[in-house]
């Protein structure tokens, strides 16, 4: 059986405010092209923007133990197709 | 015991300002609450004037505690001046000084009298009478009681005693026996209503029963019920010394009420902390904040500045029954007596890029601002520990 993907999308104060606001669609997205291949969940906090020290990479997003900077639909269905191929 | 006070008011009909007066003050020090409510004469502007310089002249008398509420009801009755027009005073009002314990000394000069019911029965208690000095007609009365949990005051101005009056059903207006018959039946069906809703409950019973629904006078009720307080806590912030987290988060798992957490940092140190799960709702949050969480033993987990920015606006302008994560934190908030925030004072760097929204405040300001709003709009306890 394939392995899952898991993606995790940050919905901390910053990364909210610096755009996973919009990344929330990836929730119905996903699972409408990839079925149960892939699970999508928001987190409350990855708590990468605080040890991060070039804080303006939010918003964050984990799709399996890889982390996406400055992530947008497109980058995490990109890793999305990559971690399947 | 804990007191919880509200008063739910309705404007003459056609008028654009309040001509009854509500103020209320609670002493957390001296666990002590005192209120004022005042019916001005007339209606509109000028009534409002009136009311509202008699009560807070009344509760500032009173809570200097230079003299006892006795002293200076008793000026306050020989200074009210008389109407030129209609001779009658400028105007009329209740006032209670009460303690946690339930002692409670209240003054009457002119509004119905008030209502005390324990166990569904209404009580008489006794009360002495003073005369005015300087007014034949002007008698103030004074009562000393001794409440128990579960009692229940209500005060109200003539405009619901006397609403419906000259109307079809009521010739004589609802009176004081058609209020008790209200309150009564209203309790053997909620028994543990709060005073939010019973005031309301009472003030639209008022209107209901006016011609038209349109009241002829200014309304307004004011509900005090002795009763256990509803504890809860909120736990926002990751605390200044990381080696701390363990002993916060058990103070935490320990509180006996309802929980709260605000912030994703603070919900994974519980997570961490105390070995459980977080889910997050998989609902898309709507608007502009993130969507809620879940853990076990805890009643509402949501994201912090955001969210607390959004709940200081909700409460400030009384916005209630809104569904999201703020919405759900003010009925989480509005169904407490005593709230208790643990604030951790760590700051998240991230938080001062120049590239963020300035709406994102300090956390220690916005909790500020919150128990200040919860204090004096709410009259609820509020006690801040910063961590």
């Amino acid at each position: 059986m394939d392995k899952k993907v898991s993606v995790k999308v940050c919905l901390g104060t910053t990364c909210f405010v610096m755009g996973s606001a919009n990344l929330q669609e990836l929730i119905e997205l996903v699972p409408k092209k990839y079925g149960d291949r892939v699970d999508v969940s928001g987190v409350p906090c990855l708590g990468l923007c605080s040890i991060d020290w070039e804080f303006s990479k939010a918003p964050y997003v984990k799709v399996d133990d890889d982390i996406i900077k400055e992530a947008t639909v497109e980058k995490v269905l990109a890793a999305i197709e990559k971690k399947l191929s | 015991m804990f007191i919880d006070i509200d008063c739910s008011q309705m404007k003459k009909y056609d008028q654009n300002a309040f001509g009854d007066y509500f103020v209320s003050k609670r002493y957390p020090d001296e666990a002590r609450l005192i209120a004022v409510l005042s019916d001005g004469l007339g209606s509109g502007i000028k009534a409002n004037i009136l009311s509202c310089m008699t009560a807070t002249m009344l509760l500032q008398f009173i809570e200097n505690q230079q003299i006892s509420i006795r002293k200076a009801a008793e000026i306050v009755m020989n200074a009210l001046p008389v109407c030129k027009v209609r001779h009658i005073s400028y105007s009329t009002f209740s006032a209670i000084d009460v303690n946690d314990d339930g002692h409670a000394k209240i003054v009457e000069e002119g509004n119905p009298e008030f209502i005390w019911i324990r166990n569904n029965e209404v009580l008489k208690p006794n009360f002495e009478t003073i005369q005015s000095k300087t007014f034949k007609n002007r008698k103030m009365k004074i009562y000393k009681i001794d409440l128990k949990l579960g009692d229940r005051l209500i005060f109200c101005s003539d405009g619901v005693t006397q609403s419906g009056l000259g109307g079809g059903r009521l010739k004589l207006g609802l009176r004081r026996d058609g209020l008790i018959v209200l309150l009564q039946d209203k309790l053997k069906e909620h028994p543990d209503i709060s005073s939010s809703e019973l005031s309301h409950y009472l003030v639209n019973q008022a209107r209901n029963i006016e011609t038209d629904r349109r009241p002829k006078d200014d309304i307004s009720a004011c509900v005090l019920y002795f009763r256990d307080p509803r504890e809860s806590l909120i736990f926002t912030g990751p605390p200044y010394h990381q080696s701390k987290d363990a002993e916060y988060a058990r103070m935490f798992a320990n509180f006996k009420g309802k929980k709260a957490i605000c912030g994703g940092t603070t919900a994974n140190l519980i997570s961490r902390e105390l070995n459980r799960p977080i889910t997050m709702d998989t609902t898309i949050s709507i608007g502009k904040l993130p969507s809620c969480s879940y853990m076990d033993g805890v009643d509402l987990v949501t994201e912090g500045v955001l969210t607390l920015t959004k709940t200081l606006e909700y409460l400030e302008n009384g916005t209630s029954d809104i569904d999201n994560a703020a919405g759900k934190l003010v009925n989480f908030l509005l169904d407490s007596d005593c709230i208790n925030f643990m604030v951790g004072a760590k700051l998240n760097q991230a938080h001062y890029d120049p590239a963020l929204p300035v709406e994102i405040e300090i956390r220690k300001n916005i909790i500020k601002k919150i128990a200040e709003v919860l204090q004096s709009k709410y009259f609820k306890k509020v006690s801040i520990q910063y961590i």
